[in-house]
């Protein structure tokens, strides 16, 4: 009887927490893969993954960044596998639903697709995710001063690709 | 006007006021600037989430299948709101079968009966991805993706029986000592052991007729590559 109540408390804490994270867990997926359909299959993968291991989670204020960790881990083993060619971005642009009422949203989303792997992905943690400095190091591996200088250089490039020239080109920590 | 217009205005004076500090004005336009390019950024990575499930895959044949397709669809859907949390097979970890099932549920595209055989190109492509070789069948393979599978990338393909679309999903990673049957949810089909070879392959679909032959071509014609 126990052991039901707790698994039940189980499956609603896990429900609860899949509501809450799913969308942006979703739209950290396609930014790094930049294609919806793989996204959505690395989503479901890894928060099949994320329940069968829920139990061991201790930590429920861990519970962000563990799921991120798991779809982040999710879509380097479909890379590892598929060993994929290099992406034009012109074929990933299809991805992107019409917003011709707002082009310059469009201008953006294509600016952001055109970014190297490398700055796409701490740009996406740090605004969807809210990630600090500090949390994307962790996450990724990287120094902080190097995620500064990543996340600066995203931000250039972006300002360059939609017409604003970066007014102070001064990197962080230079 | 255009956000990038305005960026183009800004950044474009130069001449009069170049070398000089910003005023208290314009340092004001460059903060506003800024804050509209954050949260230009910001809406831009808040792409649309489509309900689950209903990411755009192959487009359907029959309405029949349409709807057994989009039924499919709900399934999942439903499942992934969790309601099905209930089934423990549904997220159980250790079962292959009811894994399988979990996947061949989540590919409702695949489940369209079509005649229209995927170019042999595609075919080839995703088999290599997956570690796997399939000689030619006598009944045409409708449809082929790589999926991830239990931390595997595998092939999932839908081959063209008698009565509608047999699924097939290459499991090179997936030891087997005996058939596994499967019947689930109106589903029938075995998860073949593929001997010396290792590793072993699904047989899904809604009739048991087609499944034997299908099998036994499978069996015959798989091979994992090295």
């Amino acid at each position: 009887m126990t052991k039901a109540r707790s698994e039940l408390e189980l499956r609603r804490d896990f429900e609860a927490l899949t509501r809450t994270y799913r969308d942006d867990l979703y739209r950290y997926a396609f930014w790094l893969s930049r294609d919806r359909q793989l996204a959505d299959d690395v989503v479901q993968e890894a928060l099949l993954r994320a329940w069968k291991g829920f139990e061991t989670l201790k930590d429920p204020g861990a519970a962000k960044q563990w799921l991120i960790a798991i779809v982040r881990r999710e879509h380097a083993r479909y890379y590892e596998r598929k060993r994929l060619a290099t992406v034009d971005v012109a074929d990933v642009e299809q991805h992107l639903e019409a917003t011709t009422e707002d082009p310059e949203l469009e201008d953006m989303r294509r600016a952001i697709l055109g970014l190297d792997d490398q700055y796409r992905e701490p740009l996406a943690l740090q605004v969807l995710m809210g990630y600090s400095t500090r949390e994307i190091a962790e996450l990724t591996g990287l120094k902080s001063g190097a995620v500064l200088t990543r996340l600066h250089r995203a931000r250039a490039q972006l300002r360059a690709a939609i017409g604003l020239t970066e007014a102070d080109s001064a990197e962080p920590g230079k | 006007m255009k956000l990038t217009a305005k960026f183009r205005t800004k950044t474009s004076e130069g001449g009069e006021g170049a070398g000089h500090p910003p005023s208290r004005a314009e340092a004001a336009t460059g903060r506003s600037d800024d804050a509209r390019f954050e949260d230009l950024l910001e809406r831009a990575l808040r792409i649309d989430v489509p309900p689950t499930g209903t990411v755009k895959r192959r487009p359907r044949v029959t309405w029949e299948w349409t709807r057994m397709a989009l039924a499919a669809a709900v399934v999942l859907a439903v499942g992934l709101t969790f309601s099905k949390l209930q089934d423990a097979a549904y997220f159980g970890s250790d079962d292959l079968a009811s894994d399988v099932m979990a996947h061949v549920r989540h590919e409702p595209a695949a489940l369209v009966s079509t005649r229209e055989a995927v170019s042999p190109a595609a075919l080839d492509k995703v088999l290599q991805s997956a570690g796997a070789r399939l000689a030619s069948l006598d009944r045409p393979v409708t449809y082929i993706k790589l999926c991830p599978f239990r931390g595997q990338m595998v092939a999932h393909m839908a081959v063209q029986g008698q009565n509608g679309p047999v699924i097939v999903i290459l499991l090179p990673e997936e030891n087997v000592d005996v058939p596994m049957p499967i019947d689930e949810d109106g589903f029938v089909g075995t998860i073949v052991p593929l001997g010396a070879m290792g590793g072993s392959f699904a047989v899904v679909g809604e009739y048991a007729g087609d499944l034997q032959s299908i099998k036994d071509q499978v069996a015959d014609a798989v091979r994992w590559r090295l």
